[in-house]
């Protein structure tokens, strides 16, 4: 019962399995999660997008990562404890860029995880990785018993590429980015933000923003960068210019602090797996393909002054994001 | 029931590429829809295109063979458009066709696509006038001085020309993809949803609509419920039905409040634990809502079932009629390669006493309502002669018992699905869209049933 064209892969359980102390209940689970995950990110390379999908896909995940923590005694046969493969969709959930409706905010009041549970959790990562083996050696661990974290984090890495990938980056579609503009100028506010960073994969909401940069960047920190911290990487990055630049934009002020390595990846395109052993190497083309949309904002509402709010946000950018200087910010870029 | 199996049917059915198997993506049928009386038939296709049928008359030498349905106008209703603003691609396909009762000679219909909708005339020529004084039989300016009496131009017979004429362009009004729309028994409105509003138009207006429904929340992380279809009430021009991704439908009366976000009623089935599944709320997802003729009843069609719903009952459908219950187990392959995610619609008969709806492998479904009889029949040129009789099809489950010429559930083609059907408002005539092909079935035993 394949369609045309397709491999046949193994069969899940064809049986549907309520037990939930039945393994075959588990492997079920997983087999969805993993599917789930997969169509959650792939939703946009659609010929036709559709909100519906999206949202019947979010629903399941959500579901099957609920169910997860429902049954705690069978998960403790896989080696991370059930938060893991929780937090790992919430890191890969956050992290997809995709919609912003499918950001799961249910799940973010589920138990957070550290930095060092995850660690923890994604034992054989801790080997620092060049980037272009990561993908292989991901494949490798989706083997071992920790498979939907793996599958999880394949699942980033997947989106990761597919921002950058110059193929996807022709046709994006998202029912839901295509927002008011119709409606309110606030509501005209947010549709220009998400359409600017949809060189970073894809429309932002509000405040779920600095949380999913954060949960980003601490991902792909621990992941291949454990031997790096940011703060190294960017040592020889002149700041100073860059600074001002970002009070102008609101990411410091109101917020009080200075600029951090964080702040930076907020404003970094998401890494590729390009073959040069510094992640941050990026090639002048790729910078260009994923920043160009900033350039485009208008001006947005007045109604919008900086909120002062803890961790930035792009959506509180609005009038001063003309102010943003692409050329500028590339030569910052380029000279790391 | 079994008036198909007596019946022959007349098949009447466009495919551009007969004998291939491949399918030209833009001539896959989207929807299809009568008119008032039955005597249009009009289908939409994914190119944008609008092709009406017209039922001939009833020829005399043959007092049982129906008219059959022809050709009567095709004309471009939606052309794919960019929206530059938002990077995005707008689909030409056409969601929904929705005829207009009829009022004058004329007739109009109601096309949209993902964002906008048209109202389109269809009128008839078939005189033109003839003896111009200014201009010759070609149009050409005569010769004022050739000129020496006067006449009056005549209207004389000319071959029938059919005029297709783009009326109301409503545009601009929808954020996301229009999925149903509704005229209202008021003939003066009509309403057009889309994933999270509904909007409410006058026929005469397009520069401006009034949101009816909104859904949208305030944080779109937040959402996890999409409206999939609606329609208003064949009588009751203040009310409306909207279905959910979630199972439910909304029953609202526009009398209540300018915004019918607040529904008078709400008709969901519980959920049977016992039945509970991963894919328990994807498949509850209402895929068409359609009320009966009488207004009386609704009929909902999720994945798997169709739905007989009381308006005088909101705890749990009247009668519950299980389409494919062989697919069940088969879930999670359906879920792997989308399937899952499928809309078939569902229509009634003119008497509200069958339903019928789509499945797989080119197979349609009816269920008579008061014989509690269903019968499984399939669209396609092998099994479908024109005259023939349609053979009633069974599919058999997995390993279980299987008689000849049975299915067996592995061998179902899941690329030919009837995803829209029509039913004529009076007869017992049918429309199904087979990916590309349009079948049109009759009984001839019309006037002996129901």
């Amino acid at each position: 019962m394949i369609m045309k064209g397709q491999k046949r892969k193994p069969p899940p359980e064809e049986v549907e399995v309520s037990d939930r102390s039945s393994p075959m209940w588990e492997s079920q689970r997983q087999f969805v999660f993993s599917v789930s995950l997969n169509k959650y990110h792939h939703g946009q390379e659609l010929p036709e997008p559709s909100l519906r999908r999206s949202v019947l896909i979010a629903n399941t995940l959500r579901q099957v990562s609920l169910e997860a923590f429902a049954a705690p005694s069978v998960d403790m046969e896989m080696s991370p404890p059930p938060c893991s493969s929780s937090s790992a969709l919430h890191e890969s959930v956050v992290t997809a860029k995709q919609h912003p409706a499918e950001t799961f905010s249910a799940l973010v009041s589920c138990p957070t995880v550290t930095l060092n549970d995850l660690s923890y959790c994604v034992p054989a990562s801790n080997a620092p990785l060049s980037l272009k083996d990561e993908d292989e050696d991901w494949g490798s661990m989706s083997m071992d018993s920790d498979f939907s974290l793996s599958a999880a984090i394949s699942s980033i890495l997947t989106a990761l590429d597919s921002t950058i990938d110059s193929s996807s980056q022709a046709a994006p579609r998202t029912p839901l980015r295509s927002l008011e503009n119709l409606s309110a100028p606030s509501d005209g506010g947010v549709a220009w933000v998400k359409q600017g960073l949809r060189g970073y994969g894809g429309g932002w909401e509000q405040q779920e923003e600095g949380r999913a940069w954060e949960s980003s960047t601490e991902l792909m920190r621990c992941s291949y960068l454990s031997e790096l911290t940011v703060e190294d990487l960017f040592q020889d990055i002149d700041t100073s210019l860059l600074e001002r630049d970002m009070e102008v934009l609101g990411l410091i002020g109101s917020g009080g602090g200075c600029l951090t390595g964080d702040d930076l990846l907020r404003y970094l395109p998401p890494f590729s797996s390009s073959p040069p052993s510094h992640p941050f190497s990026l090639s002048l083309n790729q910078n260009l393909k994923c920043l160009p949309s900033l350039s485009s904002f208008g001006p947005l509402s007045s109604s919008s002054s900086l909120p002062s709010l803890s961790s930035p946000h792009f959506s509180s950018q609005n009038h001063v994001r003309e102010g943003l200087d692409l050329e500028h910010l590339m030569e910052i870029l380029v000279e790391s | 029931m079994g008036e198909d199996t007596d019946a022959p049917p007349t098949l009447n059915h466009r495919g551009f590429l007969p004998d291939h198997n491949y399918v030209t993506e833009a001539d896959i049928i989207s929807t299809v829809e009568f008119n008032h009386t039955g005597e249009l038939l009009a289908t939409g296709d994914k190119g944008g295109r609008v092709v009406i049928f017209q039922r001939e008359p009833e020829s005399k030498c043959e007092p049982f063979s129906q008219g059959e349905y022809n050709v009567y106008s095709t004309f471009q209703s939606h052309e794919p458009e960019f929206d530059y603003l938002k990077s995005l691609e707008i689909e030409e396909k056409i969601n929904k066709i929705r005829w207009l009762p009829q009022q004058n000679a004329a007739h109009f219909l109601l096309s949209t696509n993902d964002k906008t909708i048209k109202l389109w005339k269809v009128s008839e020529r078939d005189k033109r006038p003839e003896g111009y004084n200014l201009k010759d039989e070609e149009g050409r300016i005569k010769d004022l001085s050739t000129i020496t009496s006067l006449q009056v131009p005549v209207l004389m017979p000319m071959d029938l020309m059919v005029e297709v004429s783009p009326r109301r362009v409503f545009a601009n009004a929808h954020t996301y993809h229009v999925n149903s729309i509704s005229v209202n028994s008021d003939y003066q409105t009509y309403m057009s949803a889309d994933d999270l509003r509904i909007n409410l138009w006058h026929l005469d207006i397009t520069d401006r609509s009034f949101n009816i429904v909104d859904i949208k929340p305030a944080n779109m992380e937040d959402l996890t419920e999409v409206i999939t279809a609606a329609e208003f009430h064949p009588h009751h021009c203040n009310l409306f039905v909207y279905s959910s991704s979630k199972g439910t439908l909304r029953l609202c009366d526009m009398r209540e409040a300018a915004l019918c976000d607040k529904h008078s009623k709400l008709f969901e089935e519980p959920e049977d634990p016992s039945a509970r599944s991963f894919f328990s709320e994807i498949i509850s997802s209402v895929s068409d809502v359609k009320f009966s003729h009488s207004g009386r009843y609704l009929l909902t069609r999720d994945y798997l079932t169709a739905k007989v719903w009381d308006l005088n009952m909101e705890s749990k459908p009247l009668e519950t009629y299980q389409v494919h219950d062989y697919l069940r187990s088969k879930l999670c392959s359906l879920y792997e390669n989308d399937c899952i995610f499928d809309k078939f619609e569902c229509a009634w008969n003119g008497s509200d006493s069958v339903i019928m709806t789509g499945a797989y492998n080119n197979f349609f479904r009816m269920f008579d309502r008061n014989t509690k009889r269903d019968v499984t029949l399939e669209a396609s040129r092998e099994s479908s002669k024109p005259r023939a009789v349609l053979k009633p099809r069974r599919v058999c489950a997995a390993g279980g018992k299987r008689r000849k010429d049975d299915i067996s559930v592995d061998s179902l083609d899941f690329t030919k699905k009837i995803l829209h059907t029509a039913w004529h408002p009076t007869e017992n005539i049918i429309a199904i869209a087979a990916t590309n092909n349009l079948y049109i079935f009759q009984d001839k035993l019309n006037s002996e049933l129901h």
